[in-house]
């Protein structure tokens, strides 16, 4: 069974990159993300095509019950990041990492999907979008993805977004939610802001949960993990 | 903490010195030395040891530049950035094989020298040396640590956005081990007194050591030990000024440009200041003691002699500095606390030592101690930041 994805390309810019990118992705033999049959980029039509083999499981939308705890949270994040280091080896940022992408295997492992299309998509556009649900959503963006600042763009990128997810798995809400930071803010202005929770009125703050949290999700990259391998040494540390 | 030699002219000073124990390798400079007698020298000076490539200037044939392999002028006449979108494969190619041909303990990612540095240096940066050498090294299975070569400018320190930019950048780079940092230097005093210069630069180092980084900073002057306190890998000890402090003249080729020879100076580890040699002669008949303001080394009976002329193209008191501070910088401690104590009681200790000498002998600022207290304030706001 295979997944047919369609969808407009709005940006050019960097076009031999994105090529080279596809086609390292297409190559891409591994558990953690659905084998790629076929990658299209339709330069006249600005559209591109992806069909790709379907995974059985449940997304971790679906799945977040499961990992409420921290050792739970951090057995997965463990899986994740070994999944991404994957593709951070070949200079390729996920940019899109959100709970809807990451499907739960019936063997426990994750799946990421999704990979690479929100280099096409257009942010501008995307930062419009208010429901937490639709594809690429900034509300589990960076700072430097919102701000549309390109350059800037590389692996601790996807460090933001799994410190949201982890954060988010704990607390059972979304961390920059303005119901529970306690303000009028929607939540991409929160995360501009820097303005998150570590705990709810039923969930008390976990120390490894709030250092892992504190440390992903810093404005400037500078000030996050530098490098999956540091990041894998704290994961590992909570495990 | 290990000590460079910041190599430049008279480079045999150093290599001497470093054969006699002083310091923990060289970081060796292209303009001044040909690239096949670098290639000649005895494993032992390059085992420890790093190059500086020196393609600030990309096309500059300052020296001895142009024998280096990878020196662009060599790949096509009249070299220009442009260039740079067909050849920076080739050149890194050419910059990793001569690096790992001398069997360095570092491999130096290159750096180009930007007056403004727009943001499109950044981007060119990564396009044109970082990639195309990190893939290089990768694809050939080299197993040396790489050094990314960054020149900080003063605007990277002061200002937040360039600050963010710079750091973004330095840190973003997944194969790069370390940092080869160079603090471009347009101070007009010979010691840095400015308190916010300073701090930053601490900032600046320590966001470095956070990030895990290696720091090696290149072009120290008596700072250097000032800097130790942020923890970095390595500071550096030159001879002449423009090997402590960094200015982009020195790779410039201009012809007949004037040129000023400075006064000799010698630096005292108990007062952290160079002391041009005609107050030493006022210190010796105002002040009985006056040896003792000054470190023992071999060189200081010579230069104590009545007989000894001073001027700026003797070695001993170049060498006599390499001795003193690499014995000045092995001696601060280990820990970072302690090691702001230690710093903090000699630098009062200087103070008190300079209101001694300044009862009967008056001193400029270029030898006064001036910087002093500021260096101390720099310490305690650094200090009150960690505590924090």
């Amino acid at each position: 069974m295979v997944v047919i994805k369609r969808g407009a390309i709005k940006s050019f810019t960097s076009l031999e990159r994105i090529k080279r990118e596809v086609e390292l992705l297409s190559e891409l033999r591994s558990e953690y993300y659905p084998q790629q049959h076929h990658f299209n980029i339709d330069v006249k039509t600005k559209e591109f095509e992806i069909v790709e083999s379907y995974i059985e499981g449940k997304t971790l939308r679906d799945s977040m019950a499961e990992f409420k705890e921290p050792k739970d949270i951090f057995r997965l994040l463990s899986s994740l990041t070994k999944g991404l280091a994957i593709i951070w080896d070949k200079n390729i940022v996920h940019r899109d990492l959100k709970p809807e992408n990451i499907i739960i295997r019936p063997s426990g492992l994750p799946c990421i999907i999704d990979l690479g299309i929100a280099r096409f998509i257009d942010l501008e556009a995307l930062t419009k979008t208010i429901s937490p649900i639709g594809p690429c959503t900034p509300i589990y963006a960076a700072p430097e993805q919102l701000n549309n600042n390109k350059n800037l763009i590389d692996p601790r990128t996807d460090f933001f977004g799994l410190g949201i997810i982890s954060l988010e798995l704990f607390l059972g809400v979304h961390p920059f939610d303005p119901n529970i930071v306690g303000n009028h803010y929607s939540i991409v202005e929160n995360i501009m802001q820097n303005i998150y929770a570590l705990e709810t009125g039923s969930v008390k703050q976990n120390n490894s949960v709030t250092e892992f949290a504190s440390k992903t999700l810093k404005t400037q990259p500078y000030q996050r993990f530098r490098n999956y391998q540091m990041l894998n040494d704290f994961i590992s540390q909570q495990e | 903490m290990k000590v460079y030699h910041q190599t430049g002219f008279r480079d045999n000073w150093n290599r001497e010195s470093y054969l006699n124990g002083i310091g923990d390798g060289l970081i060796f400079s292209p303009i001044n030395i040909d690239a096949d007698k670098l290639l000649g020298f005895d494993s032992i000076l390059k085992v420890n040891s790093f190059l500086d490539p020196q393609l600030y200037l990309l096309n500059e044939a300052k020296g001895t530049l142009h024998t280096y392999p990878y020196f662009p002028g060599n790949l096509k006449p009249d070299f220009s950035t442009p260039d740079l979108d067909n050849s920076n494969l080739q050149i890194a190619q050419l910059c990793v094989d001569y690096q790992v041909a001398n069997n360095f303990k570092y491999l130096v990612i290159p750096t180009r020298y930007n007056e403004d540095n727009p943001t499109s240096y950044f981007i060119q940066s990564t396009e044109f040396f970082v990639l195309p050498f990190c893939e290089y090294v990768r694809g050939n299975n080299i197993n040396k640590k790489i050094l990314l070569s960054v020149i900080v400018k003063p605007i990277m320190l002061s200002d937040e956005e360039k600050r963010n930019e710079a750091l973004n950048w330095i840190t973003s780079h997944q194969q790069v081990d370390g940092v080869y940092l160079i603090f471009e230097n347009n101070f007009n005093s010979k010691q840095i007194k400015d308190f916010d210069y300073l701090l930053n630069t601490l900032r600046f180092i320590s966001v470095l050591k956070e990030n895990q980084m290696e720091v090696h900073i290149g072009y120290t002057n008596t700072e250097a030990i000032l800097y130790s306190i942020a923890m970095p890998d390595s500071i550096s000890i030159g001879s002449y000024e423009n090997l402590r402090s960094f200015g982009i003249k020195r790779f410039q080729d201009i012809e007949n440009s004037p040129m000023r020879a400075p006064n000799a100076r010698l630096y005292s580890s108990k007062l952290f200041q160079w002391i041009d040699y005609q107050y030493i002669t006022a210190m010796k008949s105002l002040l009985p003691s006056y040896e003792d303001f000054f470190d023992d080394s071999e060189f200081k009976p010579l230069m104590f002699k009545p007989e000894f002329k001073w001027h700026f193209a003797k070695p001993e008191p170049y060498k006599h500095y390499f001795y003193v501070f690499d014995n000045q910088i092995k001696s601060i401690p280990i820990e970072q606390i302690c090691r702001i104590e230690k710093l903090k009681e000699d630098l009062r200790s200087a103070i008190t030592l300079f209101k001694k000498i300044e009862n009967v002998v008056f001193l400029d600022d270029n030898s006064n101690g001036s910087h002093l207290p500021t260096w101390l304030n720099v310490i305690n706001a650094y200090q009150r930041e960690l505590d924090n």
